[in-house]
Parts: C-alpha cells; sequence; structure tokens
C-alpha cells in the first residue's frame, strides 16, 4: 500500500519533535522554537499551544488528558495543565539529577515511562549536577496513598535509549537503543515486563547497519497502532535506505516500510477523527500527514 | 595575598596585594544574595540550589536562618530592616515582617506571573527595584511549582513605597545584579547573556531613562556579569569572568580581582564597610578594600 505523503505545517526552525492527538488536533513539539503547537484538521491550520518549553521534545497525554512532556534542557518531565501552568516533575533518581529525557508514553495505569539519554547539548543554568554514569529508560509512577511520584530505573543494559513504547497489555516494553555514532549500537529492543519489571534480557527485534556511505540511522521516536503494530522513525538521506517509516508487526515482521518527504523523520503518532492517518515530524521542521495509512490507534 | 590583575594605577587605591581572602563557607551548592546587616553584625547569603537563607556571624558561624527558602536568591533590607528576598523558585518579591511572619509584594505583572525574580536594591526613599530574568524556570534544580514563562519579556520592575509595580526595563535579555551610584541617581544593570553593564539615570518618580551600556565585560574565563556592588566613590564592583571586575564611574575597567571558583556576587560589610564578602557557586570569602562601599541601610532587626 502506497502512502501518501501531505505536509500540513512547516517547514519551521530546526527539528520538530514529539507528538500527541489530544482528541481534536495533533499537538506537536517545534523543539528548538520551544513551542508546542497543535494542526487542526478540521481547518488545517496550527495554532500555538504552549511557548517557552525550554526543547520539550516528546509528548504524551494520560488517561486523564495531562499532556506530558520531556523538558529536555531543564532535565525533567514537564506536565502541561489545563489553566495555562507547568509543573515540574523534578524528581531524583537515588538522590540524582538525570539525564536529558528524550521520549515519553504514559501506560494504562498512567505510570510515565521515558528514555533517558546522554545529550550533547547543554542544560539550562550552572552546570552543577553531572549527567547519570547510566542512560536508561525511567519510570515515574503515581504512589496512590501519597499521590507523590516515585522515579525509578527500568532498564539495565542500555546505553542510548531514545524511544520506547509500551503496549497496551503492559506485557512488552520496545526500546530503541539509538547511537548514530560511528561503532555505535542501534537496535529495536523487546522487553517482556512482569508487573511492571523487565524480565529477562530482550530480545533484538531489528539492527539497523551501515554501507559504504555511513552508518544507518537508528529509530528516533515510535508509536503503537491498537492491534499492536509498532511504527518506527528511522533513517536519512545521508546513507542506507533512507528517511523512512517502518511497520512492524508485533512479533518483529517488517510490514512496510515508507520512505518519508524531508529528511530526519523524528516522531509520529496516529490522529484524525478515527485514528487512521499517522502524523510524522521531521528534523528538518516539517509536519507530514499519511491519510488512510490502513491502520489504527487506540481509542483512548 | 589576592591575585589582583591591574589595568589602571587607580587599582592600588582601592585595593592592594596584601588584602586577605579568607573562606569563611564552604560545601554550598549556589552561594547568592550576599548582604551585610549592620545592626545584627552579621552576614546574610543564600544557597540557592540547597534552598536555604543563611547567615554567618564573626566568632559564631554558619546558622540557618529559612530553610526551605522556596529558592530564595537576591537579599536586600527595606527602610524600616525587614529582610526582602528575591523569591527565585516563587516567583515573588517577599519581604520577612519583623514578627518572622512572611509577606508577599509582588508576584504578577498584569494578571501574569513574574518570571523569577534574582536580585533585589532599594532607594532612601523606599523605592524597590528588582531584577527578573527566567532562570528558576529553566534551570536544572532551582524549579519552584510552576515552571511556564508568561512575560513576553525578561525585564527590570520597581515597586513604590505604596506597592506599585511598575516595569520600568523591558528590553534587558537576561537582567541580573543591580546596583546605585552612591548619589542614587544611576541605576546600574547586569545583563549576564549580553556580558555588559547598562546605565540607567533615575527619574523622579522612580522610572529610568537609558544612558547606553556603561561597560563591556571582556575575558574568556569562567564567570558572567551576576552581582554587582558601587563603593562609596562609585567605582562598580561586578562578577566578571575570572573574578571581580572593578571599574571607575565612566565605565573603564581598573583592574580584577581574581577569586577561586565562579563569583556570583558580593556585598560590603563590617563596621567601616571596608569589607568585600564575596559569595561564589560553593563558598563565601571576605576580603578588605581601601574606600568603603555604599553601606546598605536600617539593617536587622534593631
Amino acid at each position: 500500500m502506497k502512502w501518501v505523503f501531505e505536509r500540513v505545517a512547516g517547514p519551521y526552525k530546526g527539528a520538530l519533535g514529539g507528538l500527541a492527538w489530544d482528541g481534536s488536533g495533533m499537538l506537536f513539539s517545534a523543539i528548538d522554537e520551544g513551542r508546542i503547537l497543535r494542526h487542526d484538521p478540521v481547518n488545517g491550520k496550527v495554532a500555538e499551544f504552549r511557548r517557552y518549553t525550554n526543547r520539550t521534545n516528546g509528548l504524551a497525554i494520560g488517561g486523564d488528558g495531562t499532556l506530558y512532556g520531556c523538558q529536555q534542557a531543564s532535565r525533567r518531565i514537564v506536565a502541561f495543565t489545563r489553566d495555562g501552568s507547568m509543573l515540574p516533575m523534578e524528581h531524583l533518581l537515588d538522590g540524582k539529577y538525570h539525564n536529558q529525557p528524550n521520549n515519553l508514553c504514559v501506560d494504562a495505569k498512567g505510570s510515565i515511562w521515558f528514555t533517558d539519554p546522554h545529550s550533547e547539548l547543554r542544560s539550562s543554568g550552572p552546570q552543577v549536577f553531572p549527567p547519570l554514569e547510566h542512560a536508561s529508560v525511567l519510570r515515574l509512577d503515581k504512589e496512590a496513598q501519597r499521590r507523590l511520584w516515585d522515579l525509578r530505573r527500568v532498564t539495565y543494559d542500555t546505553m542510548a535509549p531514545r524511544a520506547l513504547a509500551v503496549t497496551a497489555d503492559g506485557r512488552t516494553l520496545y526500546v530503541a537503543e539509538t547511537d548514530n555514532r560511528p561503532g555505535g549500537l542501534r537496535e529495536l529492543r523487546a522487553y517482556v515486563l512482569a508487573d511492571g519489571e523487565v524480565n529477562g534480557a530482550c530480545s533484538v527485534m531489528h539492527i539497523f547497519g551501515e554501507d559504504h556511505r555511513g552508518v544507518h540511522r537508528g529509530i528516533e521516536g515510535m508509536c503503537l497502532d491498537a492491534a499492536g503494530n509498532l511504527f518506527a522513525c528511522a533513517g536519512w538521506s545521508r546513507s542506507g535506505p533512507g528517511p523512512m517509516i517502518y511497520v512492524f508487526a508485533p512479533g518483529g515482521e517488517i510490514l512496510g516500510s515508507h520512505r518519508v518527504p524531508g529528511d530526519l523523520p523524528m516522531n509520529c503518532a496516529l490522529g484524525d477523527p478515527l485514528l487512521d492517518s499517522l502524523y510524522v515530524t521531521t528534523g528538518t521542521g516539517e509536519l507530514y500527514r499519511v491519510r488512510n495509512c490502513g491502520f489504527n490507534g487506540l481509542k483512548a | 595575598m589576592l591575585e589582583i590583575d591591574m589595568t589602571s594605577k587607580g587599582m592600588d587605591r582601592l585595593i592592594t596585594h596584601d588584602a586577605p581572602l579568607d573562606m569563611l563557607v564552604n560545601g554550598l551548592l549556589f552561594g547568592e544574595g550576599p548582604l551585610w546587616s549592620r545592626a545584627d553584625n552579621c552576614f546574610y547569603f543564600v544557597d540557592i540550589l540547597g534552598d536555604t537563607i543563611w547567615k554567618w556571624t564573626p566568632g559564631v558561624g554558619q546558622q540557618s536562618v529559612i530553610q526551605p527558602s522556596t529558592k530564595a536568591n537576591g537579599l536586600t533590607f527595606d527602610r524600616e530592616g525587614r529582610l526582602l528576598v528575591a523569591g527565585w523558585g516563587s516567583r515573588s518579591i517577599w519581604c520577612v515582617e519583623h514578627d518572622g511572619s512572611i509577606v508577599t509584594l509582588a508576584a504578577a505583572h498584569q494578571g501574569k506571573k513574574l518570571n523569577s525574580p534574582n536580585d533585589i536594591v532599594v532607594a532612601s526613599n523606599g523605592m524597590i527595584y528588582f531584577t527578573d530574568s527566567p532562570g528558576a524556570l529553566y534551570n536544572v534544580g532551582m524549579a519552584g511549582e510552576d515552571v511556564q514563562q508568561y512575560l513576553d519579556f525578561q525585564g527590570v520592575f520597581s515597586i513604590s513605597p505604596d506597592g506599585k509595580l511598575d516595569v520600568v526595563v523591558e528590553d534587558t535579555a537576561y537582567p541580573n545584579g543591580l546596583a546605585f551610584s552612591p548619589d542614587e541617581k544611576l541605576l546600574y544593570v547586569n545583563d549576564s547573556r549580553l556580558y555588559h553593564i547598562r546605565v540607567f539615570e533615575v527619574q523622579a518618580g522612580g522610572s529610568l531613562k537609558p544612558r547606553g551600556i556603561f561597560h563591556e565585560l571582556e575575558g574568556g574565563e569562567e564567570g558572567i556579569a551576576d552581582g554587582m556592588k558601587v563603593d562609596s566613590e562609585g567605582n562598580v564592583y561586578t562578577s566578571g569572568p575570572g573574578g571581580i571586575h572593578v571599574l571607575d564611574p565612566s565605565g573603564k575597567r581598573l583592574g580584577r580581582i581574581r577569586i577561586p571558583g565562579h563569583v556570583t556576587n558580593m556585598g560590603w560589610g563590617d563596621a567601616d564597610w571596608r569589607s568585600l564578602y564575596i559569595t561564589t557557586r560553593s563558598s563565601v570569602y571576605r576580603t578588605r578594600v581601601q574606600v568603603p562601599g555604599v553601606p546598605v541601610h536600617a539593617g536587622g532587626r534593631a
């Protein structure tokens, strides 16, 4: 099935990042502009949702409608509340500030899972707190009794986690380990979860290689459809098969690969009233949409 | 022994090479808010990341005053000797009454929350000026409850004695330290992002008239235009690359006092106002100068 990519917004200054469907519009991060924008599919217009987001990238909406974001430059998850405020979820891991969160998702229980890679970009303010010695998937759990968030470490074998997804049944955690430097590891992994904890070693579902032109860019962002198929943004024009959306079946089989216009696909999410359009952001600042992509998102 | 870079001969009249450099406090995460209390004979300062207002008393040492401090930053006293606080994490200007209760003086401009007040001064007529850079909204470990920036500028505000909040400078990029000339006719404002000091004429009624750039900071070492104070002859002491830069009233650099670490701010102190208390990120130092500083009026619970 041939996908038709239409550009619905952009280009903006610098990279676009995370996406989240809010029920009637598609929110997306203009990372370098420090803004979150909203595309309305009814009139095709884009409005500013938030400004001064300090390099917020990954976005996700929780079951109660709260929008969460990865505020990379401030090294924290933030909650964008309906009254317009931004609540820092600046929780410490064993007394230490974590790295620069890149992508996140919220599971059925309301826990917030996020990738926490190291970054070459400087965080805001005095460099008082060193990065963690590890780069892992972390999770914020709301502790029912005290209604406080606890931060815990989920993976112990990652070095550059950038994208993730948790299946609706809570049994599988997909992690993209993406180090695009020469010699770096770039692979899609599946971890079996038992009671929210990683159970045993991961299965590697796909490996990104290199060719005479250089390394093939690994996965930067991904999302799931209602059937558990996984959409992954990877690749670049510099080498390999090019900028691409891959669709993986739950077992790892590739159901499709679709060349993205522009370059550096960053993130994707299903949206529009029937949740049958795939929206894709790029590092070159565009928001694309594929209508009738052949897959449907999970109804909230 | 102090390490002093002499740019001009005028420098040795202000500070001598055999001046001491005493470390009074160490182990802070982010020292700031230097303030001498004449009434209490002690030195107040803050640890922003350590979330505490401290005082250090000669012969006694370091004691906690307010903890948690909602990430208090700049400190001064008002005309009645109440402690005034640039509330970095609380996004407000607050005041400690003599009975210990805390009163908010300003938290919003035209219905929008302030950014994060950084430093604060009070004129003899009671007019308060403070800088409103947004660092607490963004910097790791400095957040308060709400980190959304609402104002589309990072400026300087005044609060009149009857409590009215006004914008007095709107076009600064990251306003930080501020200090009056000895006659209070001029107000100097540091801009950390632009590495310069601007100077304004204080008008009747309290508004500020821009007089341009007073000084562009030089040097590649660690340090920015952060805290600033003026001595009784009108020489300007500012934090900058490598330590404290000393400028004459025309804006010409006289020299530089090298300080270990990253200087954040400084304040005059002791009975003769000839001690310079210096906060760095980690420590409080004290040295002695030849020309006394502009005294901080009132001060303490006298």
